[in-house]
């Protein structure tokens, strides 16, 4: 058999090589401002942030077990001592998501140890408020992200210690359905950093340490 | 290319927007063995043909980059006898590298393998195009070549098993196993695409569209190439 034979009629050679280049041309094109985007978070034409195609995004999860990787009972930081009081404002179900629920993280460094104490003001019923204990790392785009929770339930108080399985942030997701606005008012101690407002475990612009009606900057802006 | 003419244009159209949603679901339903199936995998102890025979047959049927090398390569062959040849080169070469590269557990970084299995695509289609004699003025042998990629995507197979956790118990028989299930597969997807090729070649459109539907498929190499070349650098999964 010819090897010719199975060839089929040949283009001319300026199409040929047009019609090359315009295949990776148009492929680059596609990589670059489609896949990266989309599969990669990397954005390097700008496509992906003006089509939405980059929320398609998400990192990996790594779930990592709580209770793993064994600590001594005692041990000395070099990091500061603080306390903290915040106070979470609420809205009602009706309000909308935007205002009845919202995520309030600290950052802690791995093996670092802190005690909590919340409780709901504002309703009796512990099935109005769901609240979701759970803690990740902030990796870099395309590094896949370690998670780890804690606890997910109803309840109007929760008490404890935690100490955190890896660097990152850890916190709650509180979920307000009853019908009447309500204050988280949660107490914090131990070693942890605050979490400066609109960054990733604080995008609500919680403040710290003043009374609710002035915790919650953004949420008064109409 | 000619395509001026007012039938030949939908049924371009039809063919490209055909080539996309084969690209498309194949991306969907992922190239790596994942999910349910590679905890199957992990689990076996022993010699479990069927399902491993099953697990290669889906790997071919779903592998969009295999099956568009397919389609290169038999875009023009007309004689039934030629398909048998070429395809026998092709399942020759990937079983070779499949089962040495699994069983002497040779490893290849998955996405370069795949990047490479992305330009076989492109390869094909500008030989089809005579792009080799017009540009550079030789021809190298298709059948090396079909070959040689067959080496390049049985590696491809091997790197997706290797991904797993396959025991050494029975190894041997459900590797052979998932390379019988490949070549049923690849049985199975031929039939498919020879039948649609032999309509089109029927129809007077084929000789016009010809050309444009292997820059379409030198189109998808490149991108099946440029996406496992951002997989290599960014890392991640690839469907």
């Amino acid at each position: 058999m010819n090897p010719s034979e199975q060839t089929g009629r040949p283009m001319a050679k300026g199409r040929l090589i047009l019609a090359t280049l315009g295949a990776l041309g148009l492929a680059t094109l596609i990589v670059l401002g489609v896949i990266l985007p989309a599969e990669f978070n990397r954005d390097p034409l700008g496509v992906g942030r003006l089509s939405g195609l980059s929320r398609l995004w998400a990192p990996d999860d790594k779930t990592v077990d709580a209770d793993a990787g064994g600590v001594a009972r005692s041990r000395e930081y070099d990091i500061p001592f603080r306390t903290d009081v915040v106070e979470i404002p609420l809205g009602d179900f009706m309000a909308g998501a935007d205002r009845s629920e919202l995520e309030y993280k600290v950052r802690m460094r791995k093996d670092a140890t802190l005690t909590y104490a919340w409780e709901v003001i504002g309703t009796r019923e512990p099935r109005d408020f769901h609240f979701d204990q759970h803690g990740h790392t902030t990796p870099a785009p395309g590094q896949p992200m370690t998670v780890s929770t804690y606890r997910q339930g109803f309840g109007l108080q929760q008490r404890g210690a935690l100490t955190a399985p890896f660097d990152g942030i850890q916190g709650w997701q509180f979920s307000n359905s009853s019908e009447k606005p309500v204050v988280v008012r949660l107490r914090l101690a131990g070693f942890y950093e605050l979490i400066p407002s609109g960054e990733p475990g604080n995008e609500a612009g919680i403040v710290a340490n003043v009374p609710a009606p002035q915790s919650r900057p953004e949420a008064a802006r109409p | 290319m000619t395509m001026g003419t007012g039938v030949t244009w939908p049924r371009f159209a039809g063919f490209a927007a055909g080539l996309l949603l084969l690209a498309w679901a194949g991306a969907a339903t992922a190239h790596n063995i994942g999910g349910t199936d590679a905890a199957f995998v992990a689990a076996t102890r022993g010699p479990d043909p069927i399902p491993f025979m099953y697990l290669g047959a889906k790997h071919m049927v779903t592998g969009y980059d295999h099956l568009l090398f397919l389609v290169g390569v038999i875009f023009f062959l007309f004689r039934l006898r030629q398909v048998a040849l070429y395809v026998s080169l092709f399942s020759l070469g990937h079983s070779i590298t499949l089962l040495a590269g699994v069983f002497f557990d040779i490893h290849a970084d998955p996405h370069l393998v795949d990047a490479v299995i992305g330009l076989s695509v492109v390869y094909k289609a500008f030989e089809n195009l005579g792009g080799f004699r017009t540009l550079f003025g030789v021809q190298p042998d298709p059948r090396a070549a079909v070959l040689g990629f067959g080496l390049i995507h049985g590696f491809g197979l091997a790197t997706k098993l290797q991904a797993l956790n396959l025991n050494p118990q029975g190894l041997l028989v459900n590797l052979v196993s998932f390379n019988v299930g490949v070549e049923i597969g690849q049985i199975l997807a031929l039939g498919l695409i020879l039948a649609a090729m032999t309509v089109w070649r029927r129809t007077p459109s084929f000789a016009l569209m010809a050309a444009g539907a292997n820059v379409l498929l030198m189109l998808a190499g490149f991108v099946l190439a440029g996406q496992q070349v951002a997989g290599y650098i960014f890392g991640g999964a690839v469907s």
